[in-house]
């Protein structure tokens, strides 16, 4: 096991805030870069998102080529915010409408391959409170003066709202220490490096994420990381200090359905790469419990494992792609 | 005879700003949510020099007393530079959650009406000169002043102008809100504190000691019964109090603050004196420490409203189809009235809950408001402030 990692392919936004340098590499190697941020009822958010991503690496430095919008079907004005400040809009069930529909942030990550053009593309949550352009940038730098880099995520400390005015210094990143870290520690020690896996920023080149496949829901990340891990190895990752990230604080309720998520996707991958072997399939529902009446009542959450698979596989997207050579 | 402004083209300004509208809005935003309490600026001003620095502008620096500035260079080299000011400083902790929330029509957050947006317009400012394609005889100064609002009491202008050496030919003062409004005086203003502590007097001893809300509320009822003149205009505000650990318990601390303002010094210090014997009074009968400390205070001065200065803004105000409304200004303005330096305070937009943290600011607006700043920065670059 390689512990080199953590100090070679470690970054620091700083080290990549000459944007004039950045935007040369780009322009040298003939890249187009695409910003997706996935959205589901976000109007609170986006807005902001907008406005500064698109004024400092659009507008003022010529950075993103795109900014694509991907929404699961908000009820709230996500999509009529995200217009009026200039995003591409789309509904992920246009995309490739012949398909079965499905809804979940993995899912608009795997459309956003069809609709973008760039060779890199960059995933940013939309729901970032203190959205500062580094969130793009620092995990581009990599990818533009690294040229082994070709997939960066990004790390930070985590301050979590803890109400509607105030912020708390340290804390969240449960789920990574409960459950991501303790299963990366038993089967593949090298990943303990990357320090947040479960981060939901992260940018990559393009000829790696259409090879692999996407799953709908919580476990993207998780198996994103082993597929690349697995097809690439560790020397194409990198990870980005980002610094502070605020965020909304989910409860343990949610927390638990995540990581059954989690753990549901990464013993999948496990079987499918024969590390393990199943003697049946794995149940679809999470089930909690709560008091009602002084009564347990049992409240199962189905949770299937449904992924995408691999982009370059989709017949329309490798027209699309023959069409754009 | 002085170039008269070409009030035909100041509405044509408005489509220019709108056409980098984002660019203020995230210099708003980015430097808005930076907390930024009076006597802790520094990340804020830090930042705001970084992007004037990345906007061009010629000279960014700090002056002796760390106030953030930036200078563009002017075509003359004998012209007196123009300043345009906007405090940085805010009355919101840094453990208040300065993160802003854009909506279509709205910036809201903690500060964003005092003063994000003066702040987040002055690092605009450059890149709208680039935009209007408009350069100025005289160099332009852009300062964002730090310590300034509460106790800070305007040190960082009252420093800046101080250590200035040279002449200065006329400034604007920009605050977030209201757009319209038109400060061309200030009032004579003392800022101060009643604290009563009832374990330090002389009844400390005593088994029954005095309720210290109790005190103050003594002290306010004697405060309401001064006789103020209606000439000159007078007025003292009650503005904040507070005391007490729990509802079961008589307060052993408690604290009123207040403001005398008025058009005259004299009135100003008059009626201080009066509070200052009504104190002393008090604490005398009740035995406790009953103490006055003056937060700051300002002196009267006065632009007059025929003033060239003031009758320019009025008519760009009135090109841009905005309402002038006078009021007075204990801003910076004052320190720049105090020293003879024609001066004026413009509000950029609308907005709603100024000091709460759901502060709430229009977006529309701030293209007329930025507009009127900028013709205003014409109107003193033509002369309007200059002594014939």
């Amino acid at each position: 096991m390689t512990t080199d990692w953590i100090h070679t392919n470690t970054f620091h936004y700083h080290q990549f805030s000459d944007l004039n340098r950045l935007v040369s590499a780009k322009t040298e190697r003939g890249l187009k870069i695409s910003l997706c941020l996935p959205t589901l009822n976000e109007e609170r958010t986006i807005a902001k998102e907008l406005v500064i991503l698109k004024s400092e690496l659009m507008t003022r430095y010529p950075l993103l080529d795109e900014i694509v919008v991907i929404d699961s079907g908000s009820s709230d004005a996500t999509c009529e915010v995200a217009r009026a400040f200039g995003a591409d809009v789309h509904l992920a069930d246009d995309i490739l409408p012949h398909l079965p529909s499905c809804r979940g942030k993995g899912e608009n990550l795997w459309k956003a391959l069809f609709i973008t053009s760039g060779d890199i593309i960059v995933y940013l949550d939309a729901d970032i409170k203190n959205i500062h352009h580094r969130f793009a940038y620092g995990l581009i730098g990599p990818l533009l003066l690294n040229p082994g880099i070709k997939y960066t995520k990004a790390f930070y400390d985590r301050p979590i709202a803890i109400s509607k005015d105030e912020i708390r210094p340290t804390g969240g990143g449960r789920v990574t220490e409960l459950v991501i870290r303790p299963l990366f520690s038993l089967f593949f020690p090298e990943l303990t490096q990357i320090m947040q896996p479960l981060s939901g920023e992260y940018a990559g080149f393009r000829e790696i994420f259409e090879q692999i496949p996407f799953p709908i829901g919580y476990g993207v990340e998780t198996s994103m990381i082993l597929d690349i891990y697995r097809k690439w190895g560790m020397e194409v990752m990198a990870q980005v200090d980002l610094e502070k990230r605020v965020h909304r604080n989910q409860d343990t309720k949610a927390l638990g359905r995540m990581a059954f998520s989690i753990m549901k996707t990464f013993i999948n991958r496990k079987q499918r790469l024969g590390l393990i072997h199943l003697e049946r399939d794995l149940f679809d529902e999470m089930i909690q419990y709560r008091l009602v009446k002084g009564e347990f009542e049992a409240n199962a959450t189905l949770l299937e494992n449904r992924e995408r698979p691999p982009m370059i596989t989709i017949p329309e997207y490798q027209k699309k792609t023959r069409m754009r050579a | 005879m002085r170039p008269e402004i070409p009030l035909e083209r100041i509405p044509a300004y408005i489509d220019g700003i709108e056409a980098i509208i984002e660019t203020i809005l995230a210099n708003i935003v980015l430097l808005g949510q930076i907390p930024a309490p009076t006597f802790r600026e520094h990340n804020r001003t830090a930042a705001l020099l970084d992007r004037l620095a990345e906007f061009g502008v010629d000279e960014c620096t700090t002056d002796g007393y760390q106030n953030p500035i930036g200078i563009i260079r002017g075509r003359s080299q004998t012209r007196a530079p123009i300043f345009i000011v906007a405090h940085s400083d805010t009355s919101f902790g840094e453990d208040v959650d300065h993160n802003f929330t854009v909506t279509a029509d709205h910036i809201s957050g903690a500060g964003v009406l005092d003063n994000s947006i003066g702040v987040g317009v002055l690092a605009s400012l450059p890149e709208v000169f680039r935009q209007l394609d408009l350069t100025f005889q005289s160099d332009i100064v852009l300062a964002g002043v730090i310590q300034s609002i509460g106790k800070g009491n305007l040190r960082g202008i009252r420093h800046l102008l101080k250590t200035w050496s040279t002449p200065i030919r006329g400034a604007i003062c920009m605050e977030s809100a209201d757009l319209g409004r038109l400060s061309h005086y200030s009032d004579g203003m003392i800022r101060g504190e009643v604290i009563c502590d009832t374990l330090s007097g002389p009844a400390e001893r005593h088994c029954q000691r005095p309720n210290a809300i109790l005190v103050i509320n003594e002290a306010i009822d004697q405060i309401l019964a001064l006789r103020l003149p209606q000439r000159p205009r007078t007025e003292i505000v009650i503005g904040t109090i507070s005391g007490g650990l729990k509802h079961g318990a008589p307060a052993n601390e408690a604290r009123l603050g207040f403001e005398i303002h008025s058009d005259s010094d004299e009135m100003v210090k008059s009626l201080y004196t009066d509070i200052f014997d009504i104190v002393e009074g008090l604490g005398h009968v009740y035995e406790v420490s009953l103490t006055l400390e003056t937060v700051s205070n300002v002196n009267a001065a006065r632009l007059a409203y025929s003033h060239p200065l003031v009758k320019s803004i009025i008519q760009i105000m009135s090109a841009l189809q905005v309402a002038p409304v006078s009021s007075p200004s204990e801003s910076e303005l004052s320190i720049f009235l105090s020293r003879q330096i024609p001066a004026v305070t413009l509000g950029i937009t609308h907005g709603r809950r100024q000091q709460e943290r759901t502060a709430s600011a229009q977006i529309a607006p701030l293209s007329r408001g930025i507009a009127q700043v900028i013709a205003g920065i014409q109107a003193i670059d033509r002369g309007v402030c200059d002594d014939d």
